[in-house]
């Protein structure tokens, strides 16, 4: 990204901040895409009718979405990129030593914390629609369309898994929802808008 | 001496009582697995054709659905016998002990299958078109009862 860090041309500045871009359009697609389909999914699957053919349906748009994901944490703008926010254990550990301040992190992307989160639901996404695919529930009507190429056995414990990573799915996007409030509340730093317009306020200190 | 003793006293009193009593644990396991088989053999060959793996073919689908038709008219009482859950015989079987606390909620599920297998028996024979939804809504009585009452695994 060309303008990436630098101060918006054309935009007046607020007071005590500079609006940098962040986010692409992809990662923002993306992710409020990802918002729909993954309360579409999860709610169809605990209490949606027992013919589960839009569950499939949300199921394969997270699977696009995800494979879409990682393709662009690739080629993307470096914000998106997994190269930019993937950390070791001693960036997150000093990371997560400054977390209780309070004040914004100002991190250009994700920081390295939220980075676990955002790789942790990619792979539990990843591996349930891979799941949902072969899972068989033995009901003639839902079985996932790859769950003839397994055992039935393989199916039996892909539906296990399959369950049990909804459950930890919806627990992650819990824990992110708190986070984010944790971030405004705490830290005074707003995650959410940067996300919709792509634009990112950096608060500075007052002098 | 105490060990034929032993062997003698449980020949006499014991090996009687277990043959007087109602058939062993594995065998209604066997059994009510064995209808559950018979069921998914017949909507094995429904689905098929649903699905369009095979072509639709109005007299097999008939002949399964009278098939169905006839096992709704089996009491599967004798397949619950209490003392067969998941819980009882820990990887033989996948029946919840939920079972056996809610006879009543297993009852409407059966009584939905039975629904579902009825209307599914009245337009089977009508063309793909019937067929296909009528097949989806039985298995989802199926799904329906496994949700509550079956385990995902043994």
């Amino acid at each position: 990204m060309a303008n990436q860090g630098k101060p918006e041309a054309g935009a007046p500045a607020p007071a005590h901040g500079r609006t940098v871009t962040l986010w692409d359009p992809v990662v923002r697609l993306f992710h409020w895409a990802l918002v729909i389909s993954f309360f579409a999914a999860w709610g169809l699957g605990k209490f949606g009718p027992d013919q589960m053919t839009l569950h499939f349906y949300a199921g394969y748009t997270i699977g696009a979405l995800v494979v879409l994901r990682i393709i662009w944490g690739f080629v993307g703008p470096r914000p998106a990129r997994f190269t930019s926010f993937v950390k070791g254990p001693s960036a997150i550990l000093a990371y997560a030593r400054h977390l209780r301040d309070r004040r914004p992190s100002n991190t250009l992307g994700h920081n390295p914390v939220g980075a676990i989160f955002v790789v942790g639901i990619l792979l539990v996404l990843a591996v349930q629609v891979g799941t949902g695919l072969i899972g068989d529930p033995e009901d003639y009507v839902n079985a996932g369309p790859l769950a003839d190429m397994v055992t039935i056995e393989t199916s039996r414990s892909a539906l296990g898994i399959h369950e049990l990573l909804g459950n930890l799915a919806f627990f992650f996007v819990l824990f992110h929802i708190g986070a984010i409030a944790f971030y405004k509340r705490w830290k005074g730093e707003d995650l959410v808008t940067p996300m919709i317009t792509g634009k990112k306020v950096i608060e500075e200190p007052a002098e | 001496m105490r060990k034929l003793l032993t062997a003698a006293l449980t020949t006499a009193f014991v090996l009687p009582a277990v043959a007087a009593m109602a058939a062993p644990p594995e065998d209604v396991v066997k059994a009510r697995q064995g209808y559950y088989s018979l069921l998914g053999l017949e909507m094995d060959g429904l689905a098929a054709m649903a699905k369009g793996e095979v072509p639709y073919d109005a007299e097999a689908a008939k002949a399964h659905a009278a098939n169905l038709q006839v096992m709704t008219t089996y009491s599967p009482a004798g397949l619950y016998a209490p003392g067969t859950s998941k819980a009882d015989m820990p990887g033989k079987t996948r029946a919840l002990p939920e079972i056996w606390e809610n006879f009543p909620k297993v009852g409407e599920k059966g009584a939905a299958f039975r629904e579902a297998v009825g209307e599914l028996a009245s337009v089977a024979g009508d063309g793909l078109d019937a067929l296909r939804p009528a097949v989806g809504k039985l298995g989802g009585t199926c799904k329906s009862c496994h949700d509550d009452f079956r385990a995902t695994d043994f």
